[in-house]
């Protein structure tokens, strides 16, 4: 069998990813394209016509200092809360895996935030830190705790970083437990044999043999932090004075409660490719490190 | 010698010591407003606005946030639904992605570039981006919103690029190359030493994709508020709605719905563990 | 083993999605909402509600209506916000035959996609129907008004006297109680909502309802001519806000106050005032309150009448949907539900006992009413509501209202508050009338 003729190539990729491709494109591509479309008219969300307007949203995403304001505080919080999200994460994926008692019965409970929607999680939050926080810092008569930390403008980001990492640090500590599952207890027991202390075999045997952990870990905390929107939502809604609205949420808001249609499609396409470029930058620098490592 | 074992469990003794009290920590803090929806679930509105804190509020002890949550939001018809689309969705996800991460992997083919580089791409368009142009094909050009089949089918194609990722990861790692080798010289097609050989050796990441997958549309609000019209299709998130919104939260029943809603989904991940722990398949090769 | 396990595991993921697609009675796809009949050949509508607070009683009211008229009604509800709903419902084919939207949302929708009213028996009813372009298309469902709201308990424990608010037109006379008040025991007697919908929306836009020319002073506005810290309307107004905020309960951190918390200490007594409207009841009566509460017009140091009324007006506004997604049955049936709502004794009493709406129309009598909303009709019924200005900007409440949020917390003062919004303004499109 010539496994590099055209027919067996089509064939093959067909039965494995035909299914996928139709459904991936009908899904996706192709609505992202006539949203591409749609950056260029003037629509307004309801009407049926669709006047068509070049790059003029694009000149207007330019001229809207919110929506870069926005952008600006969606990197620092994205990059506080990747890398506290991702440190957590690891420290409980090696604790969890250091063969304590009942670590089985943490994982799970490190992993319950997450079998939450976004939505109802940031009312638990808000919950509290406006109501619970407060009543224990009355109670304790703690000053920095008696009034709600999501009244202050760098209060509300910590807490959208604390949320945050609340939320993914169980996540990717499944995927870092994999990774620590993946190194072979007999490579480590050899370390453990030639001297190396516990700390050394992490830094010199697991962390080496758990790039593509790392790859992917980074990868999703970073677009997932790029493109939050319901705890935002649901925890600050930009409060105070807007001073929270991320990225995803002005996009929102510019193209439902503004009724900027076009405008909005445009920003959040601007998004999008922030988002890829980091991305992608994220995956290629992490694939290099795994391929010397 | 007998000294240095000693010592060595005692030091070992002593570490795990330390990392069960930094765990226990760490637990309480991740539980913290688990504990707090507990203490409030069984309080009136008025007390729980009152104090959060208080174990039993002024107007006592009460059960009534869930009998009124679960009828308001027809618990039992949303909970049918979410399950459907739940399961559904998954598996069909896990079995599209893992087959499609395994011709990627296995072969340099342009299409599979292709095809993978849009499924990465893919996986940071804002979902808001999305929003209108779906709505506006599948309802206003094919008409074929309100149904669970629709959602279904989305719910699938936004989840296979992550999935195939995952996928595609474990498989370019774990799964040894020489087993598929061997595979084909015993005159396995493709196919066969794929759903023989490959597909069983992925089951932690099928567990992993399963449970982040299931948790992701169990929960979905914005996808099912858009394809879902109709009420007796509405997903529990949906049907939960009521209870929440810019000018007025209901905290009690959102607690009672939360618990509600969160049971299902826990007792799939307590039981998937067990795969997950089983671990990823180190030393199938030696 | 394992593939019988995957087999398996195929066989079900299809049967569900199968069965998906087969269970899926009822209510049909969004391509055969035309002239959807039910099984039994009932004409169906549907309703969108957006008053989150009658949701429970629209529906109750849907199977009743059902059941004694023989439509299938079914009413839904939505946490996004009314635009941005529609904007969905209409992209995907599948509109609501009867939408209850704000009056901007009318303005915005009608031209396209609301049948034509004019004719019907309860417009003669009513002052408060809205028309585009000569047509009637907007149906108002009730009457809210926003003011001052007071619990005449609270004043009546700290002072001994009976509340009266007629006392306390002028911002003077208000502040006397208040120092009263405080003196007697009641250490902040006043709450402030810190949601930008309340101040942007509700508080801010009073400055400009309250202006003698209203069109003239927002297209001034504008053209960025407005002169606004000079401007006497604003200059009372605020001096009124930063009464309120003065004595605020939560004057160490107005802007952490949470419209629960502010709401149970106003039911119960704590406080005596808050501004509002008198949707805010529908927050009050879950805790322990009291009667003896009401709305009155904000207290201001001025003489041009605006201290004797509140501000409101028809709230909340029906139209029926007129594209093809719907037919005429449905269309018929949807005109025959309003003029159900106002002409029938069961559509009264809908409206005003079960959701205890103020009600927009003549014939309508109401005694049941909530506190609030008794005030509301009080001052309707006596001409004395200044009318709500309906074509502000979208992005108004939500912008302004952070800049006010800015004043609260201290970080720019009332000059600075001034030029933000001012060049909000002159910096925004108009929006077209």
């Amino acid at each position: 069998m010539n496994t590099n003729s055209m027919s067996y190539k089509c064939k093959n990729f067909l039965m494995f990813a035909g299914v996928t491709t139709i459904i991936f494109a009908a899904v996706v591509i192709i609505p992202f394209l006539y949203g591409l479309y749609l950056t260029f008219t003037s629509w307004d969300g309801v009407s049926a016509n669709k006047p068509f307007v070049g790059i003029a949203n694009y000149l207007s995403t330019f001229s809207d200092a919110a929506y870069w304001q926005a952008l600006g505080r969606t990197l620092i919080y994205s990059l506080i809360a990747v890398v506290l999200v991702n440190v957590v994460a690891f420290t409980l994926a090696f604790l969890v895996t250091s063969g304590v008692k009942g670590q089985n019965f943490f994982r799970a409970g490190f992993f319950i935030p997450n079998l939450i929607g976004g939505i109802v999680l940031g009312y638990i939050w808000k919950f509290v830190f406006n109501r619970a926080f407060v009543a224990i810092g009355n109670a304790l008569s703690i000053d920095a705790m008696s009034t709600s930390w999501l009244a202050t403008t760098n209060g509300a980001m910590f807490c959208l970083i604390i949320v945050s990492v609340w939320q993914y640090a169980g996540y990717m500590m499944l995927i870092y437990v994999a990774g620590f599952m993946s190194v072979s207890e007999d490579v480590l027991e050899a370390a453990r044999i030639d001297g190396c202390t516990n700390l050394q075999s992490i830094v010199h045997i697991s962390v080496p043999l758990m790039v593509s952990s790392f790859v992917q870990c980074l990868f999703l905390t970073v677009t997932r932090c790029f493109m939050v929107y319901d705890v935002n939502l649901s925890l600050t809604n930009g409060e105070p004075f807007n001073s929270s609205v991320m990225a995803a949420m002005h996009v929102y808001n510019q193209a439902f409660t503004y009724k900027n249609y076009g405008t909005g499609q445009a920003e959040a396409l601007i998004l999008f490719i922030v988002c890829a470029v980091v991305g992608v930058l994220q995956v290629y620098i992490g694939k290099k490190a795994e391929v010397s490592a | 010698m007998d000294d240095l074992n000693a010592k060595a469990a005692r030091d070992r003794k002593i570490r795990h010591t330390v990392e069960i009290v930094v765990l226990i920590i760490l637990f309480f803090c991740f539980i913290f407003p688990f504990i707090l929806v507990i203490i409030n679930v069984f309080k009136v509105k008025a007390d729980i606005t009152t104090n959060p804190l208080s174990l039993i509020g002024e107007h006592g002890f009460t059960l009534k946030n869930f009998p009124e949550a679960m009828e308001k939001m027809n618990f039992w018809r949303s909970f049918g639904n979410s399950m459907i689309v739940t399961v559904s969705a998954t598996v069909l996800t896990i079995l599209f992605a893992s087959m499609t991460a395994f011709v990627i992997v296995r072969n340099n083919w342009k299409a599979c570039g292709a095809l993978f580089g849009l499924m990465i791409a893919s996986m940071v368009i804002p979902f808001q981006v999305l929003m209108i142009p779906l709505v506006s094909l599948y309802g206003g050009v094919l008409g074929i919103l309100n149904h669970r089949a629709t959602l279904i089918f989305m719910h699938v194609g936004f989840s296979l690029s992550m999935a195939t990722f995952m996928f595609h990861g474990a498989i370019r790692t774990n799964v040894p190359i020489a087993l598929e080798e061997a595979a084909t010289i015993d005159g396995c097609t493709k196919w066969q030493t794929y759903w023989r050989i490959v597909f069983p050796l992925l089951k932690p990441t099928i567990a992993t994709v399963a449970i982040i997958d299931a948790m992701a549309f169990w929960n979905d609000y914005l996808l099912p508020s858009l394809v879902l019209g109709r009420k007796e299709l509405y997903t529990i998130p949906i049907a939960t709605q009521i209870f929440y919104g810019t000018y007025s939260t209901d905290i009690g029943l959102v607690m009672a719905a939360l618990l509600l809603a969160m049971l299902p989904i826990l007792i799939l991940y307590l039981f998937m563990q067990r795969y997950i722990v089983e671990g990823v398949t180190a030393g199938a090769v030696k | 083993m394992k593939k019988k396990l995957l087999a398996v595991s195929l066989v079900a993921a299809m049967t569900l999605s199968l069965t998906a697609c087969g269970g899926n009675g009822g209510g049909g796809g969004g391509d055969t909402s035309a002239g959807a009949n039910a099984a039994d050949g009932k004409v169906a509508i549907t309703i969108f509600n957006s008053k989150i607070e009658v949701q429970e009683q629209f529906e109750e009211m849907a199977k009743e209506y059902s059941a004694s008229k023989g439509v299938d009604v079914e009413v839904y509800y939505s946490n996004d916000t009314v635009a941005a709903h529609m904007a969905t419902r209409y992209s995907s084919n599948d509109p609501y035959t009867l939408s209850m939207v704000d009056a901007k949302d009318i303005y915005s929708l009608a031209k396209e996609h609301a049948v034509d009213l004019t004719g019907e028996e309860w417009i003669d009813k009513t002052d408060y129907e809205i028309s585009v372009d000569g047509k009637v298309v907007g149906f108002p469902v009730c009457i809210e008004a926003r003011g001052l709201i007071y619990n005449a308990d609270a004043v009546k424990t700290v002072t001994g006297k009976d509340f009266n608010p007629d006392e306390y037109k002028t911002l003077d006379a208000f502040q006397g109680l208040l120092e009263e008040l405080v003196a007697g025991g009641m250490a902040a007697p006043t709450g402030v909502m810190k949601e930008d919908w309340s101040l942007g929306g509700h508080y801010l836009a009073e400055v400009y309802e309250e202006q003698p020319d209203v069109n003239g002073f927002v297209s001034s506005l504008y053209a960025g001519s407005a002169d606004l810290a000079n401007n006497a309307k604003w200059n009372s107004m605020m001096d009124t806000f930063d009464t309120l905020l003065k004595y605020n309960y939560a004057a160490n951190s107005p802007i952490a106050a949470e419209r629960e918390i502010s709401e149970q200490k106003l039911a119960e007594g704590e406080i005596a005032f808050m501004f509002g409207g008198n949707w805010d009841w529908s927050m009050i009566n879950a805790y322990d309150y009291t009667e003896n509460m009401g709305m009155m017009p904000l207290p201001q140091n001025t003489d041009d009448g605006s201290n004797e009324k509140l501000v409101g007006g028809g709230s909340k506004y029906m139209f029926i949907d007129s594209s093809d997604n719907t037919s005429d049955a449905q269309r018929e049936a949807a005109k025959d539900f309003l003029n159900w709502l106002v002409l029938e004794e069961e559509g009264n009493k809908f409206l005003t006992e079960k959701c205890a709406l103020v009600p927009a129309y003549s014939n309508i009598s109401a005694d049941s009413l909530d506190p609030l909303s008794k005030s509301v009709k009080k001052y309707a019924d006596e001409g004395k509501l200044i009318g709500n200005y309906d074509y502000l900007p979208d992005d108004h409440f939500s912008r302004c209202g952070a800049s006010i949020q800015k004043y609260m917390a201290g970080q720019t003062d009332r000059a600075g508050l001034a030029a933000e919004i001012e060049s909000y303004w002159s910096s925004t499109t108009p929006v077209a009338q």
